[in-house]
């Protein structure tokens, strides 16, 4: 639910593909409507009507990419069942598209649907990709998505950020008594439904890389915790048992069965890995001072963090047992909040500089290469799309409420994620199974 | 309570001895007198001996200025006097720091002035910590002045 017509967003597009030289120029896809060998059967649900709808759902997926530009789908774009696999390519080329995506959805025995979506290159006349699902009618919003994914990565060869979820924190109420309650939504915004009830104040949701479970910080205990829920069951847990400190910024490791997480003893804090399912914790840092935010990198052997141990906050990196400490950042101001990028290439952060707010940034993982994304603002909490294209983060207004927020590594404008209420602390999960 | 019924105890058998033929009539509650203040009262009085219930802080420091000692000397006098309150330090932070960070660093504005409670005699066993992080801010704005404000750590009388 991104909020902006796809007339502005071509325009938006247009502005930042054109001043960046090196960036690739946004690429033409057609997306004519799905067809169906099963044509007489018409209503909700029935293959035709979820045809038409996917074929919706999937142009407005990639209408919300910096590389893909859709056209359609339109009614007059109908081809038969055997083109899927055999489109008219020259009828696509003569429309500018550089790719089009062809699909159908099939009615089954059982009441299901089978949806199959292929992706081709019209100018070499070749298949880059194809997926297919079986799903119940209720369901084709996924199977849609999944064809986006497939489009996506035809073109740019980056995982597609369509069917993911983000978690983040849904804030109501007077700033000195907000309620806070984490909710989950689809990448696209739809979905929304609540984790925690609002009686308690909850922080930082962090999801599993599929989204199984959700590790956050909640005040259930009289302070700030990292607790665990398993978002099938509803089961809920704390990380660590009995720890005499706050334990905070909770990070899944790629793998998803261990959690970096910050321990507070007395004016200490330090950082530590985890279990997720439970066991000792085993501490990683040990310096003086905060060190906090703690992120895996994408094959789980270093540790981007946060450190104020010479003096304010600057990001570091350390191998996953703890060894090889070095800071990477030395820019002026503070360096916050470092995440790692799901292709290893860049860390995003917060930078806070004295008098001109606090913006979101990236680096590349040895220090060098950075430029910031965000302009005069207070923006805090990146979070990377799937495809590392593409950061969400929370900005707060004048009046001090948060609301979310993308940016994509090439530049220009963030736009706003809609969400039903002021928000914070996004968290955007990787593809989901 | 004991206290009180001690003391009426006393003022009903003065009155006995000094008007023995009213011993014997039907007794008469005394009128209520809070012996005992509540703690709302105690806070009022807290606040007003101490001079505030809340020092503040530099941008992400949690090093104690002059002005927050004095407080919590005042702070430490009137808590010393009174051993059977139970007190809570909040360590807060202001709203331009980070996330995760506010908690860390709230948290050592809390446990810093528990310490100097601690060395100005107040037993520690009466005193616990808890951080806000930013999620408790007393003053909206980004102005230096709000942001000064929210920098604090606060005194709370549990009970």
């Amino acid at each position: 639910m991104i909020a902006r017509s796809a007339s502005l967003v071509s325009v938006a597009l247009a502005l930042f593909a054109a001043p960046a030289a090196a960036q690739q120029a946004a690429a033409v896809i057609a997306i004519p409507p799905l067809t169906t060998p099963d044509e007489k059967a018409t209503g909700a649900g029935s293959p035709a009507a979820v045809a038409w709808q996917a074929s919706q759902l999937i142009a407005s997926d990639l209408r919300t990419t910096a590389e893909l530009v859709p056209v359609g789908p339109d009614q007059k774009d109908y081809y038969s069942y055997p083109e899927v696999t055999a489109p008219t390519f020259s009828r696509w080329r003569a429309k500018g598209a550089k790719f089009v995506l062809a699909g159908f959805v099939r009615s089954r025995p059982d009441g299901r649907l089978t949806v199959g979506c292929y992706v081709y290159d019209t100018l070499k006349g070749t298949e880059l990709g194809r997926t297919g699902f079986v799903v119940a009618p209720e369901d084709w919003r996924r199977a849609a998505h999944k064809c986006s994914g497939i489009a996506y990565t035809a073109a740019t060869g980056a995982p597609g950020i369509f069917d993911t979820r983000i978690a983040y924190v849904a804030e109501s109420g007077p700033p000195s008594a907000r309620v806070k309650r984490i909710a989950i939504m689809d990448g696209d915004g739809n979905n929304q439904s609540f984790v925690t009830a609002g009686d308690t104040i909850v922080l930082t949701p962090r999801l599993s890389p599929k989204a199984e479970n959700l590790a956050f910080v909640s005040y259930v205990d009289g302070q700030a915790n990292v607790r665990i829920v398993n978002l099938t069951s509803n089961e809920q847990r704390p990380l660590v048992a009995g720890s005499g400190g706050m334990s905070f910024a909770p990070r899944f490791a790629p793998d998803g069965r261990r959690i970096v997480f910050s321990m507070q003893a007395g004016a200490n804090t330090d950082i530590y890995v985890a279990d997720s399912s439970g066991g000792p914790a085993q501490r990683l840092t040990a310096a003086p001072g905060i060190d906090t935010d703690p992120s895996f990198s994408p094959d789980g052997s270093r540790i981007a963090f946060e450190s104020d141990r010479s003096g304010n906050q600057q990001i570091y990196t350390m191998a996953a047992d703890g060894t090889q400490q070095r800071r990477i950042s030395f820019g002026g101001g503070w360096y916050a909040a470092p995440v790692w990028s799901p292709d290893g290439e860049w860390i995003a952060f917060a930078r806070r500089i004295p008098g001109a707010g606090s913006r979101i940034g990236v680096m590349k993982p040895d220090g060098s290469g950075e430029k910031l994304l965000t302009d005069d603002a207070l923006d805090e909490g990146p979070s990377w799309a799937a495809s590392g294209h593409e950061l969400i983060f929370q900005r707060a207004g004048p009046d001090g409420r948060p609301a979310l927020y993308r940016v994509t590594l090439a530049g220009g404008d963030a736009r706003k994620v809609v969400t039903p209420q002021d928000a914070s602390d996004p968290d955007w999960s990787g593809v989901v199974d | 309570m004991r206290r009180a019924l001690f003391l009426f105890a006393l003022v009903s058998s003065a009155a006995s001895a000094q008007f023995p033929g009213l011993s014997r009539r039907p007794s008469v509650p005394p009128p209520p007198v809070p012996l005992l203040m509540g703690i709302d009262g105690l806070r009022a009085e807290f606040v007003a001996q101490s001079g505030s219930d809340k020092v503040f802080f530099g941008g992400d420091s949690a090093v104690l200025t002059a002005p927050a000692r004095a407080t919590l000397a005042a702070q430490a006098q009137w808590l010393r006097r009174h051993p059977e309150i139970i007190v809570r330090i909040e360590g807060h932070a202001d709203a331009s720091d980070t996330r995760d960070h506010a908690l860390a660093v709230a948290a050592r504005r809390a446990e810093e002035v528990r310490d100097y409670l601690v060395l100005l005699g107040v037993p520690a066993a009466q005193l616990s910590t808890v951080s806000w992080g930013k999620e408790r801010i007393a003053v909206i704005g980004a102005s230096q002045d709000a942001l000064a404000l929210n920098r604090r750590a606060v005194t709370v009388l549990v009970r």
